[in-house]
């Protein structure tokens, strides 16, 4: 299995737990040092399946290939991609810089779907019991002042996974979203900083059952990827503490 | 958790456990959770009950949930009866029956919204008071349908009593929160002992076979999603439908 963005957050939860339910591994990441971490914790638990790390910026599409070779050469082929590597930044539509707004979907959109199509190479893909999981946000669905970009890169993910889900059926690869409302995790933590204790209080009340922690996303993915989910394809489950619902 | 001689015992109730999925469901989840089995047929429902693994350890409610008047009653006196309180519920119970619009009486029509949809609301609000269920009451699922979502021929009372139940779910959801969890599951058409003549018969069968992406869906694949959204893996979850399908909604061209 290989996970995008294992160095923090939410993927480094699922990068966990996968492992612990005894996957072998491959994690991306572009920040080394949080790969470093992970792989340290990871050697710590258990003797679960084997762990390689690849540091590697996903907005370099072009490299999302070899990169995948890379992970087969290591670890053997892939059954299960989760997407979980993900940018924010607060761009109002008079600052939205149209470089920083490709950067953002680049990262959480494009790298998905040439990861989804490197994972379908018949010299990458197991051959069955296939999952992709993208990791989609609340966004997708609401909207927030500043995150035009953030919003439209997790809607089209979304798309994405609908249609790619048809096309990958008969090869019986699933494609399915998570979508997560507010996770406390380090890009979370950014936009965190940016609110008083009143604002945070507010944003928090926002969700029934406060704010979620990684696990429980990364639960999520072991659901979606396990035989449990075995007969759901092309569809978004949202995680949100009951966000969404109100 | 603990059991003490004098407290009473949390139980999982199943509506609609006598046949389908609910049965499937009960037996499936009966090494897990003390159960209280709940259908019309009193037969059938201990015939569940015998297949589960440690029958003893589950009760049978026998009861007919459209008449929501008499339910309120019915089912507090049977927990203080049994000594049990009711920590999850599954809302399995249903009534579909294939009805063009110019066939459907009123009477039908509101005792399928009454099954659907009010007996869930009545059992919801009864595990909700403090005096009947101890604050037990933790998850509850309910099992709606895609058709909740499209319309389909025949379906009127079906489809709208489904759409209910999902608007019921979000908003006990919010106004339950944080301490009881509620969601939907929306299935595709599953085989079942109840739709097996629907595979059987060679057309509809190469239909539904083409319609769903990822094939034929079995009860197993409805419960796994239950069963996650009954544990605390799903402990962040609330308010929400998971459609499990087959990716058949997702499907423009079926």
């Amino acid at each position: 299995m290989l996970v995008t963005g294992a160095g923090s957050g939410i993927g480094r939860s699922t990068a966990l737990l996968l492992h612990q339910l005894g996957a072998r591994l491959s994690v991306v990441d572009r920040d080394e040092a949080g790969l470093a971490a992970l792989c340290a914790d990871l050697n710590a638990t258990n003797d679960n399946g084997a762990v390689t790390a690849h540091v590697a910026d996903l907005a370099n599409l072009d490299a999302i290939p070899d990169l995948v070779t890379q992970c087969v050469d290591a670890n053997g082929l892939l059954h299960s991609v989760v997407h979980c590597a993900g940018i924010q930044a607060i761009m109002p539509l008079r600052t939205l810089q149209i470089e920083s707004w490709r950067k953002i979907f680049a990262v959480n959109t494009e790298a998905g779907l040439v990861l989804a199509k490197a994972m379908s190479n018949r010299k990458v893909y197991a051959g069955d019991d296939g999952a992709i999981v993208f990791i989609s946000s609340v966004m997708a669905q609401a909207g927030s002042v500043g995150a035009i970009a953030y919003s439209m890169s997790k809607a089209a993910l979304e798309g994405i996974a609908r249609s790619l889900s048809l096309e990958l059926a008969p090869r019986r690869i699933r494609v399915n979203c998570i979508a997560p409302g507010f996770v406390r995790t380090p890009l979370f933590e950014q936009t965190e900083k940016l609110w008083d204790d009143a604002a945070r209080k507010a944003v928090e009340n926002l969700h029934p059952l406060g704010f979620g922690r990684p696990e429980d996303v990364a639960n999520a993915v072991a659901f979606l990827i396990a035989d449990t989910g075995r007969w759901i394809t092309g569809s978004t489950l949202v995680v949100d503490g009951g966000y969404l619902a109100r | 958790m603990l059991e003490h001689a004098a407290g009473p015992i949390n139980y999982l109730l199943i509506t609609g456990a006598s046949s389908g999925i609910g049965r499937d469901m009960a037996i499936a989840l009966s090494d897990r959770y003390r159960l209280i089995l709940n259908g019309r047929d009193a037969e059938r429902l201990e015939a569940t009950r015998q297949a589960c693994a440690t029958p003893d350890r589950h009760l049978c409610w026998t009861f007919d949930l459209a008449d929501v008047h008499a339910l309120a009653d019915a089912f507090s006196a049977f927990l203080v009866t049994n000594g049990a309180c009711v920590s999850d519920f599954v809302h399995c119970a249903a009534m579909l029956k294939v009805l063009p619009l110019r066939s459907i009486s009123i009477g039908h029509a509101q005792s399928v919204i009454n099954t659907n949809v009010l007996a869930a609301m009545e059992l919801t609000r009864l595990l909700t008071r403090k005096s009947v269920n101890h604050k037990a009451l933790r998850t509850i699922v309910f099992i709606s349908t895609i058709a909740s979502q499209f319309g389909a021929k025949g379906f009127t009372a079906y489809c709208a009593s489904k759409a209910a139940l999902d608007g019921l779910m979000r908003a006990l959801a919010v106004e339950l929160a944080p301490e009881v969890r509620v969601n939907s599951v929306l299935p595709g058409g599953v085989r079942t002992p109840m739709t097996e003549h629907m595979y059987a018969d060679a057309d509809i069968g190469a239909r539904l076979t083409r319609d769903y992406p990822l094939g034929v869906g079995l009860p197993s694949d409805i419960i796994e999603a239950v069963a996650f959204l009954l544990s605390r893996e799903s402990r962040w979850i609330t308010g929400q439908q998971i459609v499990v399908d087959g990716g058949r909604s997702v499907n423009i061209s079926a």
